[in-house]
């Protein structure tokens, strides 16, 4: 599991935290800008600070290039792992969702703290405020126009994915391309190239204060050229460092180089904010804005082969960090400025007001994601995952899998596609408690290829759990369920299975013809309706309405619906509960037509003989935990059981009483005995009743077994 | 790498077609349930109807003879009313109920996609929005208590029936959030203090301006009033109209989606 591509994407989490992270503390140092005039941000601190305006052009620099770099690396991974469909549909939650419903919560708020922090500045009285320009698309993104520009990288790279699939067929240019990427970083002549179209963009500024870097596109709709082409070139060279399998590994070994060329620039790019901080047309503008893309490519280039270097590992802080830096980003903005107003006019040195800012406002960022964010719908919606936050682990500490961390650049859980040996579905050390109630005690149970396995168990030992585990309905507290390979709550897995559960009524109104049809939409090779109906035997009530059919009669309608979709693991809970002999008869054939066909079937039931009939491996669950499992065979033989049948003067109690009885009944004025010491108690018998007749002993049937193993469980 | 990309261009497109497909299926039919049972619709839709007929017809007839807006007014309340109210307890409760059937733990664990289930329950919502609308403005138009144009009735009703839209969704919420039993009483929770505090059904006082923004109906009437060129009640501009019902929509439409996915 833990493989090199994994702790690489550990790395890459770690860097686009960082990135976001960074936002916080740039936006902190707002307030403290030396020379701003008032109105610009929401305060102006009485302690300017030109340590603090170099830092945040440092920073700003290649922070936002940085982030677009790996969004586009995770764009690409996404693309490739969910498909078109699954891509957009994640994206528009995790980037759409959260710039809609952010926006609107946040804009106000971010209104109201200016209006407060501007009243402080002018001394109680609030200027005119200055409209939105009246250019066409003008609308005040905020911060969060970085979304917004997302999405825009994500339908162009979209429709150029579509385009050069089309134009290059044999993939000779995109493998031409490929040893480019990582012959550009390697040669470091990237960092060179790959800023020359941002910086032909910000050349032909006409207006560009050289601090501001590259012009946030932060006030309209329409994307910018500047901004649309620097994070666009980022985007694209992630997207690209993606495909090449090489990069990566380039990246990681010219990390140095890149960081110490990016220090040189971004030395010169200081001295000259410092000396002439409007550009005017000229060699320096050019200079300026060629060395600026150097920069940035150099710091992109630079840090994120640092990260590969240092942070490949998994840590658990760094993960957590890196969960919280989305929404820790989308919220910061209002709480930084409110404390930038706040401490606004304290008569302190900067150097204690900005540390300040800082830890006040991460302490809050970080409680409200621990407390509002990891463990609820936001945190499902931003980082894929929903987190327990309190009492219990989540899932197995394995550091390896899945670096589900979140956000607007990452795409969130991936499926482990490893599969133990012939299993297609696995519970391997599974717990699952609700409240008190340990359902699951770290439990392991597979099913193999094409194999019947039945699980037997008394009410309440787990066995729903477990299908529930396996469907994807629950998720455990601890341990891996696997599922075909992936996990069970991707849709690809699901495909594959087909369900038929307990306690489930299907809609009254349509016909188990409509029903089938309906479940078929669902799969991408289903069975055609009619064959459907005919396997499972229902073709003679398929027209008549469901909620007029008999309790047998839906049960068989519900098989139908399991089986249409052709699954290759087929889930029956409880599946021949309410059906007549003939009914029965009629599923058991299909089941194990199903069975010759190469599905594998988990069948719970609490007939044994439905067991004995079909099951080619049984699994015992009580109380949690698997206490036997094997052949139906080995079943017998574990507890070797047998049952010794006879007229006898003896009565029931008193036989009860002797060792190694397990069971006494007396049934038709026999006495059924089960037994683990057959011999002993044949023995016994004829010693004790001389007119003892019509003896048998056979080996006891998985009914004796079961009611063994469970009652040694309890 | 060769091999890896073109695997991806085969995965993709074979998934989507069979969604389509489930999404075209499960709508149809959602509404060939509500055909075969339409015992759950009928009340709902015969509410706004009888209110409009009382309010507009019987109590304020010869207002609106004299004052032409107080007739637009009153139509454009128990319109909304009616195709709101449909979309919201339409989809509300039969969600609510079919997730106590288990049908929505049965559909989570087959591939069904969760928001094929939203799509199918939001277009028989749009179906029965237009039924209980259709009676309002007919009736309207027959009493001749509605003073618009053809174009302006043909852009009113079309915004109506956009406006059902976060209606549908925020019927999908609470039907996803809450019981059969309870659905009902969520929705009228939910939904009668924003007709009255929306300004829907009468003017709202000065002082109350602010929170009106706060009710999607409010949305849902601007949004209506400035496609029928109606001035005298625009109160927002035509694209905060929009985006609150955008806002809501996604909100509500998210809220669904991630717990039928997660918890059916």
């Amino acid at each position: 599991m833990n493989n090199p591509q994994d702790q690489r994407l550990h790395a890459l989490d770690a860097v686009r935290g960082f990135a976001l992270l960074l936002g916080v503390a740039f936006h902190a140092a707002f307030s403290f800008m030396p020379g701003w005039p008032p109105g610009i941000w929401a305060m102006n601190d009485n302690s300017p600070s030109q340590f603090l305006s170099d830092a945040a052009f440092v920073t700003h620099i290649f922070r936002m290039s940085l982030f677009f770099f790996i969004a586009g690396y995770f764009g690409r991974l996404l693309y490739q792992r969910l498909g078109a469909g699954g891509f957009w549909t994640n994206r528009l939650m995790r980037i759409l969702v959260p710039l809609i419903v952010g926006w609107v919560i946040l804009y106000p708020i971010i209104g109201y703290i200016w209006t407060v922090g501007l009243t402080k500045v002018f001394g109680g009285t609030l200027p005119p405020m200055p409209e939105m320009p009246k250019t066409p698309g003008a609308f005040p993104l905020a911060h969060l126009w970085f979304l917004y520009q997302l999405l825009w990288l994500y339908v162009a790279a979209v429709a150029v994915r579509a385009l050069v699939v089309r134009l290059d067929p044999a993939q000779k240019l995109r493998g031409f391309v490929d040893k480019l990427v990582t012959g550009s970083i390697r040669t470091m002549i990237g960092m060179l190239t790959l800023g020359l179209p941002l910086a032909a963009a910000l050349m032909s500024l006409s207006f560009w204060f050289y601090w501001q870097g590259i012009p946030t596109p932060d006030m309209s709709l329409i994307p910018q050229v500047p901004a649309t082409v620097g994070f666009g070139t980022a985007f694209a060279f992630g997207w690209l460092v993606h495909r090449s399998s090489d990069a990566l590994k380039a990246i990681e070994q010219r990390w140095l180089q890149h960081i110490a060329l990016a220090i040189v620039a971004t030395a010169w790019l200081l001295h000259v904010v410092h000396t002439e901080p409007m550009a005017q047309p000229g060699q320096t503008k050019t200079l300026f804005a060629l060395t600026f893309g150097a920069a940035v490519w150099g710091w992109v280039l630079g840090l994120t082969g640092a990260a590969l270097r240092f942070l490949s590992n998994y840590s658990a802080t760094r993960r957590y960090i890196a969960d919280a830096s989305y929404w820790i980003y989308l919220a910061h903005l209002p709480v930084v400025a409110a404390f930038g107003v706040l401490v606004g006019h304290w008569q302190l040195h900067w150097s204690v007001k900005y540390p300040f800012i800082l830890i006040a406002s991460f302490a809050l960022l970080f409680l409200s994601y621990h407390l509002l964010v990891r463990g609820t719908v936001i945190g499902q919606l931003l980082n894929g995952r929903k987190h327990r936050i309190w009492g219990r682990k989540p899932e197995t500490p394995s550091p390896s899998p899945s670096p589900t961390s979140p956000g607007p650049g990452s795409p969130g859980p991936f499926a482990a596609n490893t599969a133990g040996g012939g299993a297609v579905a696995q519970l391997r050390g599974i717990t699952k408690r609700y409240g008190a109630v340990t359902a699951l005690n770290s439990i392991d149970i597979e099913v193999r290829r094409g194999e019947l396995l039945a699980v037997l168990g008394p009410n309440g030992a787990g066995k729903s759990t477990a299908i529930s585990l396996w469907l994807g309905l629950i998720e455990p507290d601890a341990g891996v369920v696997t599922l075909l390979g992936g996990e069970p709550q991707d849709i690809a897995q699901r495909r594959m299975l087909g369900v038929m559960m307990q306690d489930v009524e299907m809609p009254k109104e349509l016909r188990p013809r409509e029903l089938v049809a309906l479940a078929s939409s669902y799969y991408s090779n289903p069975l055609e309706v009619d064959e459907t109906l005919r396997r499972a035997g229902i073709l003679p009530f398929a027209d008549r309405p469901y909620g007029k059919l008999s309790g047998g009669q839906k049960r068989q309608a519900q098989f139908a619906v399991a089986i249409c979709g052709r699954p290759k693991v087929l889930f029956l809970d409880e599946p021949t509960v309410g059906l007549d002999i003939q009914a029965r008869a009629a599923m058991w054939t299909s089941i194990r037509a199903l069975l010759a066909d190469g599905c594998s079937i988990v069948l719970t039931t609490h007939y044994l003989e439905e067991a004995e009939a079909l099951a080619d491996r049984v699994a015992v669950v009580a109380k949690g935990r698997v206490i036997a499992s094997g052949s139906v065979d080995d079943m017998r033989a574990l507890v070797a059981c047998r049952q010794i049948s006879c007229e006898s003067s003896l009565t029931a109690e008193e036989v009860r009483s002797w060792p190694a009885v397990v069971e006494v009944a007396l049934e038709d004025q026999k006495l059924r005995i089960t037994t683990t010491d057959a011999e002993g108690v044949v023995r016994r018998l004829l010693a004790s009743d001389s007119r003892l007749a019509r003896l048998e002993v056979r080996q006891a049937g998985l009914n004796e077994a079961f009611n063994e193993l469970t009652r040694e469980a309890a | 790498m060769n091999a890896l990309a073109l695997n991806s261009v085969d995965t993709a497109s074979a998934p989507r077609a069979s969604a389509m497909g489930a999404y075209v299926t499960e709508t149809r039919y959602e509404l060939i349930r509500m055909i075969r049972n339409p015992g759950i619709a009928i009340p709902v839709l015969a509410l706004p109807f009888a209110l409009y007929g009382l309010f507009a017809l019987v109590i304020a007839g010869e207002a609106i003879d004299k004052d032409p807006n107080l007739g637009i007014f009153l139509f454009a309340a128990f319109s909304i009313m009616a195709v709101t109210m449909q979309a919201l307890f339409g989809t509300g409760v039969t969600l609510a109920l079919e997730r106590d059937m288990g049908l929505l733990r049965l559909k989570r664990a087959q591939p069904a996609p969760p928001a094929a289930w939203v799509v199918a329950k939001i277009a028989s919502g749009l179906v029965l929005a237009v039924l209980a609308y259709a009676p309002v403005v007919i009736v309207a138009l027959a009493a001749g208590k509605l003073a618009l144009d053809v174009g302006q009735i043909a852009a009113f009703s079309g915004a109506l029936l956009v406006g059902t839209i976060p209606f549908c969704a925020m019927g999908l919420m609470i039907g996803s959030l809450a019981s059969g039993s309870a659905a009902p009483g969520y929705a009228n929770l939910v939904y009668l203090p924003g007709c009255y505090l929306s300004g829907m059904f009468f003017p709202l006082p000065q002082s109350m301006y602010w929170q009106a923004p706060i009710w999607p109906q409010f949305h849902v009437e601007q949004f209506a009033m400035h496609l029928a060129g109606i001035t005298k009640y625009q109160y927002e501009p035509l694209s905060m109209a929009i985006a609150g019902m955008l806002g809501y929509t996604v909100l509500f439409a998210g809220i669904t989606v991630w717990r039928l996915s997660r918890k059916g």
